[in-house]
């Protein structure tokens, strides 16, 4: 919170920014560690600060840049750190594969349900939880034991010809006027 | 005794070739040709009384026509109550030839590896993985599940249903601890539909598996018959298929729990009937059978038909063909019939009945090719030949009864006296009326035949009178039945010659999806569908009436079913009605009056879903929201997609849908801009199988400010930070 103070001027604009700015920011920022199911109000809080904090230290030097802009991005900024650091994997990734390891990991691991006080917090961390982060593997299947199964055809004999006669161009039509020729045939046939 | 022997020895990635010594045919002979010629001779029989009858009233081209359909449709008839009568007396006195008769309960399971495999597509999946989730459970019971591994196999095309079957699929595997046991995966492509879901499976990890197990969408299955199924395969290393009956259940509309009342009722006696002509030439139904996996690789890929459809191309009822390559390998199959503990779910109402009939009578006269298939045994044909019969069975009665008018409608325009004539009847002394009743008596006999055997069987069977709620009541249930049925036939006519036609013609039926009220069918949609039947039957009635009123009287079954099919079709839908009949011990089933552990397990499951579900309907493009933006869901959905590059056919399939490729995020960028609803399906399905731009339209709905997100992405991430 000194922090915050700190940042704040004779206005009642927060590191240059506007409240309401950062307020959308807040909301952003909240929306997306809520979907990450942290559910405990006070540690919501407390990470959304944090993460509006390094947002507002960042803030002067981007004018360009919108408040929830600069949060959002630091929120991805501080989230990748802490996977690299739990996952101990460098934090340079561009197809963001650790952003996805992590997040797989903190569902397998249950950080919702059983560590949700563990999530950003700098080391050290339970050594339970670190083992269950990188032992996380989804696994949707056992290793591949590939084969080809391969088809014998049907002899099918003379059917095999019968089956061509499909290619005759205008075969239903023909067909159809041979069905009409049957059918005055039977009227005939029937009514004398 | 037949063995199996290797041709081969093992190749370096190859597998060896298996043989086995070809089957003892003389016995199984001498039962087909027992259990046909009775029926023949049935048929001869009566086909000589009715000739005769026709003969008394003046031959003439179509009494020719009428009696040859007479004779197809008798024969039919016949065969249908020797499967009852034969069942019967192996009931009675016991059947020493099925597989179960083997001592094979102490056979150890130790080194066996099976799959049990669900392929889906695009179903209801709560009902699936309940369905899973009962059957592990019920083998876990067992102390057996280690040597069983489950696959999910979606080919589920909607996106919604993919999303949810993988969230889904991580919850169950969580609720279940079975990471490692219960597997997911979906293709990327429908190529072969089912048998080629199952194709994909096979190729990807078959080797791994001594045998596997295939169930239906619906399918539960017992830990112990599992565990019995493997046991009898490795008792009979001959054998390389073993279907089991699976019970109808969990039916709650009237028309199901009727549906279930028969199939519980009379197929014991009908497969005991089944298995006594067919031994260890049994037939494949698709699911609830175990298969031993290096003979169906290696004998049972389906070649493609020559021609065009409805005939040629891909095969789509495989199953019987699977069973008929199997056996022309040499490969035993069998049913184990009296193997409990295999289950399976009806149709709620005569519509959805219809609409998996439609489906069936396809596949079933595309097997009119694979009759020609040389090589095939004669008992594999005859399977082929009956389940072709089943459908064309519509179009010949309704043929025949066309003709039947015909002939009195001539009979009395053209001014014709009807005067009788002798014929060899005088030895029986029987008039005209007489004759023909007699034959119409011998008709209802064979009909009605196996349904008082059935009884009888019942009645002398006291666990199973218990079972089906008593002898009064299942009495009741054979008679409600029997009324239901006799105004159901005339549709299923109706229905199978509109099916065969349009097949033949090859122009398909599409139908609407199916509209469902809380309670059952809607009232719209049975008069949307059942409107031509109605105005068939009113006026077929009214030429009847014409024509004879004495002969419409003996009509009035078909006409009844007829006219009445949209309130019939309606009522039997309800759930309300199923349930009074329940109530008041109608259509029992022993599954009903003494649930088995794992029905009732989910039942319970299913009960608790109703209860909580989320009734508020899900906004459009609801998957593809939640595989966006929810954090887990996402990495899920991406961390399967990853693992597909492993394996090299789906890397190549992933190559050739253009997965990758810079016009993937181009797609992305529109998707986020202007919404779900400027891409087409095709678009959209390309970018949920590109892990990288999941991953990226993650990251970039979080980072990037609302104002330059689509309203849709705003309101869909509003929603998101509400949900709890």
């Amino acid at each position: 919170m000194t922090g915050l103070n700190a940042l704040s001027d004779v206005s009642g604009r927060l590191a240059g920014r506007p409240l309401e700015e950062w307020n959308a920011a807040y909301a952003k920022v909240e929306n997306y560690f809520h979907a990450m199911r942290i559910r405990n109000k006070a540690l919501l809080g407390q990470l959304v600060l944090r993460v509006l904090e390094r947002s507002m230290k960042r803030a002067p030097a981007e004018p360009n840049h919108s408040a929830t802009q600069i949060a959002a991005e630091e929120m991805d900024r501080i989230v990748t750190e802490w996977f690299a650091a739990v996952l101990q994997e460098p934090p340079t990734n561009a197809d963001q594969m650790l952003s996805t390891r992590g997040r797989l990991a903190l569902l397998l691991a249950d950080m919702p349900g059983q560590w949700q006080d563990q999530f950003l917090r700098p080391p050290p961390w339970p050594e339970e939880f670190v083992q269950a982060m990188r032992d996380a593997y989804l696994q949707a299947g056992p290793n591949f034991q590939l084969s080809k199964m391969t088809a014998r055809p049907f002899d099918l004999g003379p059917i095999t010809t019968l089956t061509n006669l499909g290619r005759i161009p205008y075969l239903k039509m023909a067909l159809t006027w041979a069905l009409f020729v049957l059918l005055l045939v039977a009227i005939f046939y029937f009514t004398h | 005794m037949p063995g199996v022997t290797t041709q081969s020895a093992p190749v370096a990635g190859k597998s060896p070739q298996l043989v086995v010594s070809p089957l003892p045919r003389a016995h199984r002979g001498w039962r087909v040709f027992v259990f046909y010629s009775a029926a023949v001779l049935a048929t001869g029989v009566v086909s000589m009384l009715f000739a005769d009858l026709l003969w008394r009233t003046g031959w003439s081209a179509s009494r020719t026509i009428l009696l040859v359909l007479f004779v197809i449709l008798f024969l039919l008839i016949a065969i249908g109550g020797m499967h009852g009568l034969v069942g019967f007396i192996l009931r009675v006195f016991g059947d020493h030839r099925r597989i179960t008769q083997t001592d094979y309960r102490a056979q150890s399971i130790a080194e066996t590896s099976t799959a049990i495999v669900f392929p889906i597509h695009n179903e209801n999946i709560t009902r699936v993985y309940e369905g899973l989730r009962a059957t592990y459970e019920s083998l876990k019971s067992t102390g057996q599940l280690e040597h069983f591994d489950f696959f999910i196999l979606s080919d589920s095309t909607d996106l919604d249903k993919w999303v949810e079957e993988e969230r889904r699929w991580y919850e169950l595997i969580r609720e279940l601890d079975a990471l490692g046991r219960v597997y997911y995966r979906r293709r990327l492509d429908n190529e072969g539909r089912k048998s080629g879901n199952v194709r994909d499976f096979l190729n990807t990890w078959g080797r791994r598996y001594r045998y596997f197990l295939v169930c239906d969408a619906d399918s539960v299955m017992r830990g112990e018959t599992l565990v019995d199924l493997v046991k009898l395969m490795e008792a009979h290393p001959t054998v390389g298929l073993i279907q089991t009956v699976p019970a109808l259940v969990n039916a709650e509309s009237l028309f199901g729990r009727i549906q279930q009342f028969s199939n519980r009722f009379y197929a014991p006696l009908f497969i005991a009937g089944l298995n006594y002509w067919a031994l260890n030439l049994g037939n494949y139904w698709g699911h609830n059978a175990i298969i031993r996996t290096e003979p169906f690789m290696q004998f049972c890929d389906l070649p493609q038909l020559p021609g065009r459809k409805p005939f040629g191309g891909q095969i789509l009822s495989h199953d019987f063909v699977e069973a008929a390559l199997l056996s022309r390998a040499d490969w035993e199959v069998w049913f184990a019939y009296d193997l409990e503990g295999s289950y399976e779910e009806a149709p709620p109402g005569m519509i959805e009945n219809s609409q998996r009939e439609r489906r069936w009578c396809q596949g079933n006269l595309q097997h009119g090719l694979v009759l020609f298939a040389k090589g095939l045994r004669g008992v594999n044909r005859l399977h082929l030949v009956l389940g072709i019969c089943g459908y064309l069975a519509g179009p010949l009665w309704l043929a025949f009864l066309l003709t039947f008018n015909w002939i009195h409608w001539y009979q009395k325009y053209t001014g014709l006296s009807n005067i009788t004539v002798h014929a060899f009847t005088p030895y029986l002394n029987l008039s005209g009326t007489a004759h023909a009743f007699l034959i119409f008596i011998i008709c209802m006999v064979a009909l009605f035949l196996p349904k008082a055997l059935a009884l009888i069987d019942l009645a002398f069977d006291r666990e199973r009178r218990r079972a089906f709620g008593g002898l009064a009541r299942t009495t009741a249930g054979v008679v409600g039945e029997t009324i239901f049925s006799t105004l159901h036939a005339p549709l299923l006519m109706l229905w199978h010659t509109r099916f065969v036609l349009t097949n033949l013609l090859g122009t398909g039926v599409s139908w609407s999806q199916q509209k469902r009220g809380p309670d059952g069918t809607t009232w719209l949609f049975a008069i949307q569908r059942h409107w031509g039947h109605t105005l068939i039957g009113l006026a077929w009635g009214g030429f009847m009436w014409e024509l004879n009123p004495y002969l419409f009287w003996w009509f009035t079954p078909l006409f009844t079913g007829m006219v009445l099919s949209i309130p019939l079709s309606v009522w039997t839908s309800r759930r309300s009605l199923g349930a009074r009949a329940r109530k008041a011990g109608l259509f029992l089933t022993p599954e009903e009056t003494k649930p088995p552990a794992e029905l009732v397990a989910l039942r319970s499951q299913m009960r608790i879903h109703e209860i909580t579900a989320d009734t508020t309907p899900r906004r459009p493009h609801a998957g593809l929201a939640e595989a966006v933006l929810d954090p887990y869901v996402n990495a899920i959905h991406v961390s399967l997609l990853r693992e597909k590059r492993l394996n090299p056919v789906y890397a190549e399939q992933l190559d050739k849908l253009g997965v990758g490729r810079e016009e993937v995020r181009v797609l992305g960028e529109k998707l986020l801009a202007e919404g779900p609803v400027s891409l087409t399906a095709a678009e959209q399905l390309l970018i949920m199988t590109d892990a990288r731009a999941m991953v990226w339209l993650h990251q970039q709905s979080w980072l990037r400010p609302g104002e330059t997100l689509a309203p849709w992405w705003r309101a869909a991430i509003q929603e998101y930070s509400r949900r709890d």
